[in-house]
């Protein structure tokens, strides 16, 4: 702000030269000289930022003059021009992980991470919202899921950790120039349907901070003030200085608008799945009752059943392989392996048998005496059974 | 509500400004104070015009110019004049306003010279060469008098940091 002063109009400093005519060439040189060295060192000294002047700053200036007139000595001081420090809006969004986070289907609660840094001349507020269309090319993989119950949470006790129940706040509230904080989305992966890629945006707006710096009061979004309003020179005016977050070539953010973006993904994908193999163990036949209540006599037939469960939703297990020994004083049963989805319990093992169009593959090792099953592929949720027989010596 | 505090705050401000005029009017020498920044627009021919403005608004990494207005209002020519201007902290000097005598400068507010002739004392009780960053005020020292009537600007850039 300017303490009314009416010479002072728009100035071109050209002409300011006429001033200036008695200068000694001697001045002038001195001129050029000292011009050049400040702008050396302004730009040395552009990558090391030191704190900035805070908005809101009142800035005064007033020169001390002395004279002599008819011999004797007069002091006086200028006028004094002040102006107020304008608020320099600043921040970074960036997301604070390397990788997707590896989620489980039907998992409740999967969290992203972010890191915001106030990078303004003033304590601020910051404000959240999400997006789940994430502009083609920013991350790779097609999106298949979206997440259910999405939120934003904040780092509110600063360990870097989402801690559900403690990590509460939904805004961030009065971020000191130059501080970081963690902003976490956090959201439940579906339980059924297919479940490989989510992609999530965190889109942050800069928001007015307490003027005392009292927590506990979300601010309103900032709005850069219209230089062309009257008397834009009385306030603080706010001026957005933010990048485009997500760069030239992407829309999702622009530079200059008090906005960030930073995009993540959720990933079902490699990963352990929950697989579990029961054991059970039937008497076909005996010698002596045949098929009619057979009992584990010598000589009896046993039908092994192996049941392999994936109990991950949506997840397929591949590659499974089972192996198992055949019992010391049993005889494997050649040609009885046979694989194929689980039959009644109790009656029957498996549905189809082996060679057939599913793939899998079966073998007996007769020296290490050892069954050998292959199942390509195991559905999230679903079974396969394998079964063989022995006879009892 | 914050801008209203704001307001009534910097009205205040100007009020002061205004009152402190009177106090000299006096003295035969009056010097006016005046801060601009430079706006910056696209010229027809292409080029980009730098002119200095009033202030209006100012962000750390600005540059802004102090200039100093003065006139003698008396009869009598004013000789020995110097003018010293303390730079305010939250500004780092840079150099001399286009068009302006260089001003003599000081990192101590009591020795004045040129630049390269100052030192600073460091941390560990040695001297260093000062840096731009360094100076605390400045001070013109007008070689000849200020003829009755008389009118004339100096000017200093500085940054906001």
């Amino acid at each position: 702000m300017i303490p009314p002063d009416p010479s002072t109009t728009n100035t071109n400093t050209n002409t300011n030269t006429n001033s200036f005519r008695e200068l000694s060439p001697m001045f002038v040189n001195k001129v050029r000289l000292l011009l050049l060295s400040g702008t050396a060192v302004i730009a040395s000294t552009g990558t090391a930022h030191a704190a900035q002047t805070a908005a809101g700053t009142t800035i005064s200036n007033t020169a001390q003059v002395t004279y002599t007139v008819n011999g004797q000595q007069t002091t006086t001081n200028s006028t004094t021009s002040t102006f107020v420090v304008d608020r320099k809006v600043n921040f970074t969004l960036v997301t604070d992980q390397t990788t997707s986070t590896k989620v489980n289907v039907g998992q409740i609660g999967a969290v992203t991470s972010y890191k915001l840094t106030n990078t303004t001349n003033g304590t601020q507020d910051f404000l959240f919202d999400t997006a789940q269309a994430v502009p083609l090319g920013i991350l790779p993989g097609t999106p298949d899921f979206t997440l259910g119950n999405i939120k934003v949470y904040v780092d509110t006790n600063n360990n870097n950790v989402y801690d559900p129940g403690t990590d509460t706040a939904t805004y961030v509230d009065e971020l000191a120039p130059d501080a970081s904080i963690e902003v976490f989305i956090v959201g439940d992966v579906p339980a059924t349907g297919t479940s490989n890629l989510a992609q999530v945006a965190l889109h942050a707006t800069v928001a007015a901070g307490d003027p005392n710096g009292v927590k506990g009061t979300k601010g309103a979004a900032l709005i850069a003030t219209d230089l062309n309003l009257a008397n834009a020179d009385n306030f603080v005016d706010i001026v957005f200085a933010d990048g485009d977050s997500d760069g030239t070539a992407y829309l999702g953010d622009i530079g200059r608008n008090g906005q960030a973006i930073a995009y993540a993904a959720y990933e079902a994908g490699a990963r352990n799945v929950a697989l579990t193999v029961t054991k059970t163990a039937r008497v076909i036949s005996d010698d002596v009752n045949l098929l009619v209540f057979p009992k584990a006599l010598p000589g009896a037939t046993v039908e092994y059943c192996l049941t392999v469960n994936n109990a991950t939703l949506g997840v397929n297990a591949t590659n499974v392989v089972l192996s198992d020994v055949v019992p010391t004083a049993t005889t494997y049963v050649p040609g009885t392996l046979t694989i194929g989805l689980p039959g009644v319990l109790g009656t029957t093992c498996t549905l189809s048998t082996l060679g057939s169009t599913t793939g899998f593959t079966g073998a007996f090792d007769a020296s290490s005496k050892t069954v050998t099953a292959t199942i390509p592929t195991v559905v999230g949720g679903g079974s396969v059974a394998a079964s063989f027989r022995v006879t009892i010596n | 509500m914050s801008n209203a505090k704001t307001v009534r705050l910097f009205a205040a401000a100007a009020l002061a400004a205004v009152l402190t005029t009177p106090a000299f009017a006096g003295g035969p020498l009056q010097v006016a104070s005046k801060v601009l920044t430079e706006k910056k627009a696209a010229a027809a021919d292409g080029t980009t015009r730098v002119t200095l403005v009033p202030t209006k608004k100012v962000v750390p990494g600005d540059k802004v110019v102090f200039v100093l207005d003065y006139h003698n209002t008396g009869a009598q020519p004013l000789a020995n004049v110097v003018l010293d201007n303390p730079v305010p902290q939250e500004l780092a000097y840079r150099s001399a306003a286009q068009g302006s005598p260089t001003p003599e400068v000081s990192v101590d507010g009591k020795t004045y010279g040129e630049l390269g002739a100052l030192h600073v004392r460091t941390a560990s009780g040695g001297l260093r060469p000062a840096s731009l960053d360094d100076v605390t005020s400045v001070r013109w020292r007008l070689a000849s008098p200020i003829t009755a009537g008389a009118h004339g600007q100096l000017a200093f850039q500085a940054v906001l940091k």
